[in-house]
């Protein structure tokens, strides 16, 4: 969603060398520019994009081949707008009426940096977010896991999670005290409506 | 796009996939992608030099899951 105006965008389901191209190209300058400035301004890291330090190649060229590492890219107007790794292998369900079950495990998403209010001060889609979380939540009932979906937020997300309908289990001590959040399948039916 | 193919199993080989099916609250094809995925990754693993650990959680001992 452009400006409150909705635009077409594609979900590609495989993150593919000629969107990690696009990356290199358009997203690290601009993330570089915004580390700039801040550091300029005397900013601590506590303030820079919470993702800044993300290589997106690097997380292909872990999981390359693995079936059980899902990928997607968001295109829109020529550009990648946003990138997503699942993992269908990785983790359990932690919320009691479903513990020890199948999930999918969020690895990493991000939204492209101009559509981030961290980086620009205006930003250019929104929905991102939305979007790559209904796309775990589909890989999830492809795989028989009902709709099931966990994942560890970064700080500045855990709002977004949160108004997204999943459950909050609090700092994770074995996972950088990140919040792990997740979500059931009458959640991530509501999610879908 | 999917694929479909005929699997034989025997009869224990079908008792293991009805419990995990059970006890996952999985289909059979789905448990069967899993497993398939799993063993992708371990293999995959192994072969890059990782080992794979089993660990007690209670007394923290380690012992090696040997893949021959």
């Amino acid at each position: 969603m452009h400006a409150d105006k909705l635009v077409e965008a594609e979900l590609v389901d495989a993150i593919e060398e000629a969107h990690l191209d696009l990356v290199d190209a358009d997203w690290a300058p601009a993330v570089v520019t915004r580390l700039k400035q801040l550091v300029d301004q005397g900013r601590t890291p506590a303030d820079w994009p919470q993702s800044w330090h993300w290589n997106w190649r690097n997380k292909m060229d872990r999981i390359r081949g693995l079936a059980s590492c899902p990928t997607y890219a968001i295109l829109c107007e020529g550009k990648v707008q946003g990138l997503m790794q699942l993992n269908d292998s990785k983790a359990r369900c932690r919320i009691a009426e479903q513990a020890g079950l199948d999930l999918v495990y969020v690895d990493f998403v991000e939204s492209a940096p101009w559509n981030r209010s961290e980086i620009v001060d205006s930003p250019r889609f929104k929905g991102v977010g939305s979007i790559m979380l209904a796309a775990a939540i589909e890989t999830s009932r492809d795989l028989g896991f009902k709709g099931r979906i966990g994942l560890h937020s970064l700080p500045r997300s855990e709002p977004f999670y949160a108004r997204s309908g999943m459950t909050d289990l609090g700092i994770d001590g074995t996972s950088e005290n990140l919040k792990y959040f997740e979500m059931t399948p009458d959640q991530a039916a509501a999610f879908s409506k | 796009m999917k694929k479909t193919m005929t699997l034989n199993l025997t009869d224990a080989e079908m008792r293991a996939l009805e419990q995990l099916s059970d006890k996952k609250d999985l289909t059979k094809t789905a448990v069967l992608r899993q497993a398939l995925k799993l063993y992708q990754l371990v293999d995959v693993r192994l072969a890059q030099g990782g080992k794979i650990f089993f660990e007690d959680d209670a007394t923290k001992e380690k012992a090696e899951l040997m893949v021959l």
